[in-house]
């Protein structure tokens, strides 16, 4: 058939209709509790946020104010300062996490099933265990006086006194982003391990027979192959870091002096602290549109072929 | 035989509502960790008191914790979903809640000899359970005052037990920084930590503060902050030079909490934020070289004004003549009935606010409370009514955390009023 034929329309029967009709009814019936769900505690929730943030809504007021929740945002120092670490967890996040659990994911994956489980848990374990615990444990190590951290760094020589890891600003982000990699690296690794394992291997075989190296091997065969997963994990990972609080919560209360605040936190506290439900609100939407941009531009950055 | 079980099914969906169709009123209580007020084993004790007497009356408990129970009730308040009864005291009952419209006024429960009561203990508890024009928001079970504490057998190997009252529990200013300074000599290093990580404690750190050139977090009728005073700025100056000397240390890293864990593990010598209950608490945690001994804060004049602590109950209106009424019998029964007002405060770990109720620890397990009680003529203005508090609390912990990250102090105070009195 040449490209510019047209093929005539098929006569449908109003049997076939009728049988369609029905199809689709009983897959709207089956869909139809997870979309109430997902109306009644994803879309009816976002848009009453949309609505809030045009209102000075406090426990004792509810008028309308227009825009000016945001202009108040761009004028807020600490919103600022807290979207600008947001965005320095999620740049320093993001892409470590990603590399680091292809790089465990491709040692592990070949060992032997027994060991691969073993390694998956032992990285998986930070994931299932609750954040509250997983951030006592870590206050501990970064402890002032007593922390395993001073104590092991004084030992090694690296320090000659002790550091103030969560008080002193210059640490104190970082070691939230290294108390969130902890925590994020787990279900990568469990997927990357998944989706290596699932690569072509008479395609890696049939390069290796003609000489590639094992670079060329990986990127111009593996890499193709898990580009979906890659991309997954970094949507998921950019969304989770964007949303990082129990551990500001718990750890540092977005001090100090500011240098862990995040956007998260921020709407927690104008919300909950300061009852200002209408400015964070506001500060919801904002966060939902950079998530929203990011994950479109990563789309856009690793779309593939057949992606 | 369909139709019979059928109508069978009927009845047994039915019934239980008939069941349950008697006299009982259902009401709910949310408490925060008021001393064993936040233990179940407690709390059902005196529930069962109650229904002894009030069998008609089902209270069911909440526990709230001070991280997220705040929330909790902002949460429950936006949805009114909130519990009948809250205890909690007059920064929450009266300053938040209750002046934003949520609270129920209970004037009628403050008749004429319970207010007599109370205020031959404390004319400052009646005055802080109302607001500006009177209304009671706040039935007050206990109080107390908070203060600081030392490790007796740290001061007596440094030699600066000399600088303390061991009598009255109070030192001076001069005293303080001596003591400091025999630590330091003695190697008791660090001696105190000025936790600034947030989350609670506050009244710890603002009262040492206050205290150490006699100056007043609020004016006299708490409509505004004074951190940025002559006095508090002087005083802001004088620990951020001794946290510069290694003489003090001071921690965005830690909280309240953290800092009492320091020093009942004996890593600090004093702690700042300290209280009879937090002394029965904290016993079982305290390591053997550990001798806990109560103090004033130091002050210039050698008479500290030490921060109140207040906490009773609270009604929030949920529409139902009967539970408030139920609510209300329940209060006054918890905190004036004969056989369990005493009880009630017992529970605490605190000091009752009716003063017929006297010393309520002589010859009890907990006697060494009793001891707290030389403080409360210390009680000092209950300032923590003064409007826009939560907020203010957030930049108090900021100020101390860009004050001791080397900001000055007097420009830092200043930000610190800008934005407090907003």
């Amino acid at each position: 058939m040449t490209s510019g034929a047209v093929r005539a329309p098929r006569a449908v029967s109003p049997a076939m209709r009728a049988a369609h009709r029905r199809e689709n009814l009983a897959a709207y019936i089956f869909m139809a509790p997870s979309l109430l769900f997902f109306l009644g505690f994803v879309i009816f929730p976002m848009g009453m946020c949309l609505v809030t943030s045009f209102f000075n809504y406090t426990m004792t007021d509810f008028s309308w104010i227009g825009l000016a929740n945001y202009v108040e945002m761009f004028q807020d120092a600490i919103f600022g300062k807290a979207l600008v670490n947001t965005i320095v967890i999620v740049v320093v996040s993001v892409p470590v996490t990603c590399m680091f659990s292809l790089w465990v994911a491709s040692l592990i994956y070949k060992m032997k099933d027994v060991h691969t489980s073993f390694f998956r848990c032992v990285f998986y374990l930070p994931v299932v265990t609750g954040s509250v615990a997983v951030t006592v444990v870590w206050k501990w190590i970064f402890n002032n006086y007593y922390g395993v951290l001073n104590y092991v760094c004084k030992n090694l020589g690296l320090i000659t006194r002790n550091i103030n890891w969560l008080g002193n600003p210059d640490y104190a982000l970082g070691c939230i982003i290294t108390i969130l990699l902890t925590t994020s690296v787990g279900q990568p690794i469990v997927l990357y391990v998944s989706a290596l394992s699932n690569v072509d291997h008479s395609l890696i075989e049939a390069a290796s027979v003609d000489g590639a190296t094992n670079m060329q091997v990986f990127w111009k065969i593996k890499w193709p192959q898990i580009m979906p997963t890659t991309l997954y994990i970094l949507v998921i990972t950019t969304i989770n870091s964007f949303q990082c609080f129990a551990l500001i919560q718990l750890l540092t209360s977005g001090g100090p002096n500011n240098s862990t605040q995040t956007i998260m936190y921020y709407i927690y506290y104008n919300a909950f602290k300061l009852s200002r439900y209408g400015y964070g609100s506001a500060m919801g939407i904002i966060l939902a549109i950079i998530i929203a941009l990011f994950s479109a531009l990563q789309f856009k950055l690793a779309k593939t072929d057949n992606g | 035989m369909k139709k019979l079980v059928a109508l069978l099914l009927c009845l047994m969906l039915v019934l239980p509502v008939f069941a349950f169709a008697d006299d009982t009123v259902e009401i709910t209580l949310w408490t925060y960790p008021i001393g064993s007020w936040g233990n179940a084993e407690t709390v059902d004790g005196i529930i069962a008191s109650f229904n002894a007497v009030h069998p008609e009356i089902k209270v069911t408990v909440q526990y709230l914790d001070y991280t997220s129970g705040d929330d909790q009730v902002t949460t429950a308040i936006e949805a009114k979903t909130t519990p009948d009864i809250i205890m909690e005291g007059p920064e929450r009952l009266v300053a938040n809640w209750g002046a934003a419209g949520k609270m129920l006024d209970i004037s009628d429960l403050w008749d004429d000899a319970v207010k007599a009561d109370i205020i031959a203990a404390s004319p400052a508890v009646e005055a802080a359970c109302k607001n500006g024009e009177g209304i009671y928001y706040e039935y007050p079970l206990c109080m107390t005052t908070h203060c600081m504490v030392i490790n007796y057998n740290d001061f007596e190997a440094a030699g600066a037990l000399q600088y303390i009252d061991e009598a009255t529990h109070t030192w001076t200013t001069e005293g303080f920084l001596n003591a400091l300074d025999a630590l330091n000599a003695a190697g008791y290093v660090p001696t105190a930590v000025v936790y600034c990580g947030g989350q609670g404690g506050d009244q710890g750190t603002r009262a040492l503060v206050t205290n150490l050139y006699s100056g007043q977090f609020t004016n006299a009728d708490h409509t505004a902050y004074t951190a940025d005073s002559e006095e508090n700025i002087k005083a802001l100056q004088l620990l951020q030079t001794l946290v510069n000397e290694g003489k003090l240390d001071a921690d965005p890293g830690i909280v309240a909490g953290d800092e009492i864990a320091l020093f009942c593990n004996s890593t600090i010598s004093m702690g700042f934020c300290w209280n009879a209950s937090a002394a029965v608490s904290n016993k079982a945690s305290l390591a053997e070289d550990v001798k806990v001994f109560p103090m004033a804060f130091p002050s210039d004049d050698g008479i500290p004004e030490l921060q109140g602590g207040i906490w009773g109950f609270g009604l929030f209106d949920n529409g139902d003549d009967a539970r408030v009424a139920a609510a209300k019998t329940f209060v006054k029964f918890v905190c004036d009935d004969p056989a369990q007002a005493a009880a009630s405060v017992y529970a605490s770990g605190f000091f009752p606010t009716r003063a017929s109720l006297g010393d309520i620890y002589a010859g009890t397990d907990k006697a060494e409370n009793g001891e707290y009680a030389i403080f409360m003529p210390f009680l000092g203005d209950y300032y923590q009514v003064t409007p826009n508090w939560a907020a203010q609390r957030t930049e108090w912990w900021n100020l101390l955390q860009r004050i001791f990250a080397g900001g000055d102090v007097a420009a830092e105070a200043a930000v610190y009023a800008q934005n407090a009195n907003k």
